[in-house]
């Protein structure tokens, strides 16, 4: 997966290594502001209104 | 074959980072969103209280006035996600404060504790409930279980402040509603005191029990906002946000 990535980046290690950080960030990003809101309020983590 | 397990590895290793990640923003990220809607909630209310009170110069209090203040009468006609009170409880510290706001949906409980619907309004016979996160989201009711009668809950409205003092907690089950009751326990009786209940789950990071801390109302008093009174007035600089 992350060896098919790599081998399709261009440019030399370093510029591959930068890529494939920068992806990793933005990937990070978007789970963080994007999809970890949404998965913590359908997640019953800390159910505290009342189901009745 | 090797291939297989590779790409096998790689994606369990992936599952477990964005896991780990998740875990990272329920501790931090979730209370950092909360703590951003607790600062544009106080400045909405302080923004909304200061014109009110401009628009009713009867409102405004005479300096120096010591003597104790009748509450106003106040209605409440709060639309879900708003806000419309602060709530301090001095146990829990000098600086715990939130904005309260209508409504107990994931969506308001994700960023302010909030009044179960249907249920009374501050200073009003019956029941005024309030339920709040545990953990997560600025982990406004972490410490409830710890209080004890005679612990202060100050709720402070447009016009008034209203002060409850804890009477009892109990632990329910999530569907045992009744302690949302007029008069907790007894649907169907008519109130005759003023009460708060307090809601937040147990044991923490588990859906499974409710604690129920319940106050009754010992003090309803003007809000006077004269120059140097606490933070909160309208006017008032707006303290930091809660930890």
């Amino acid at each position: 997966m992350y060896g098919w990535i790599w081998q399709r980046l261009p440019g030399s290690t370093y510029a591959r290594a930068a890529a494939m950080t920068a992806m990793a960030i933005v990937v990070a990003a978007a789970l963080w502001f994007f999809v970890f809101p949404w998965a913590a309020s359908h997640l019953p983590i800390d159910g505290t209104a009342f189901s009745g | 074959m090797r291939q297989t397990l590779r790409v096998t590895g790689e994606v369990l290793l992936t599952v477990g980072v964005v896991t780990l990640l998740f875990v990272c923003y329920l501790v931090w990220g979730s209370g950092m969103r909360a703590a951003s809607a607790q600062r544009a909630f106080a400045s909405e209310l302080n923004t909304e209280w200061a014109q009110a009170s401009k628009g009713n110069p009867g409102l405004t209090a005479t300096p120096g006035l010591t003597a104790t203040h009748p509450a106003l009468p106040e209605r409440f006609t709060v639309a879900t996600g708003q806000p419309f009170a602060f709530i301090r409880i001095p146990s829990f510290g000098q600086n715990w404060r939130f904005a309260l706001i209508e409504g107990t949906a994931l969506a308001q409980l994700n960023v302010s504790p909030g009044h179960v619907p249907g249920t009374q309004w501050p200073g009003q016979i019956g029941n005024f409930a309030v339920a709040g996160h545990r953990v997560t989201s600025g982990n406004p009711f972490w410490s409830l279980p710890s209080l004890k009668p005679g612990d202060l809950v100050d709720v402070q409205t447009e016009l008034n402040d209203y002060t409850y003092r804890v009477i009892g907690q109990q632990m329910v089950a999530p569907d045992d509603v009744n302690v949302l009751d007029p008069v907790p326990g007894h649907p169907g009786q008519q109130p005759t005191r003023r009460l708060i209940t307090l809601i937040t789950c147990d044991p923490a990071w588990t859906g499974t029990h409710r604690v129920i801390v319940t106050g009754v109302l010992v003090s309803a008093e003007e809000r006077l906002c004269t120059a140097g009174s606490g933070s909160g007035c309208p006017g008032a600089p707006t303290p930091g946000p809660p930890r």
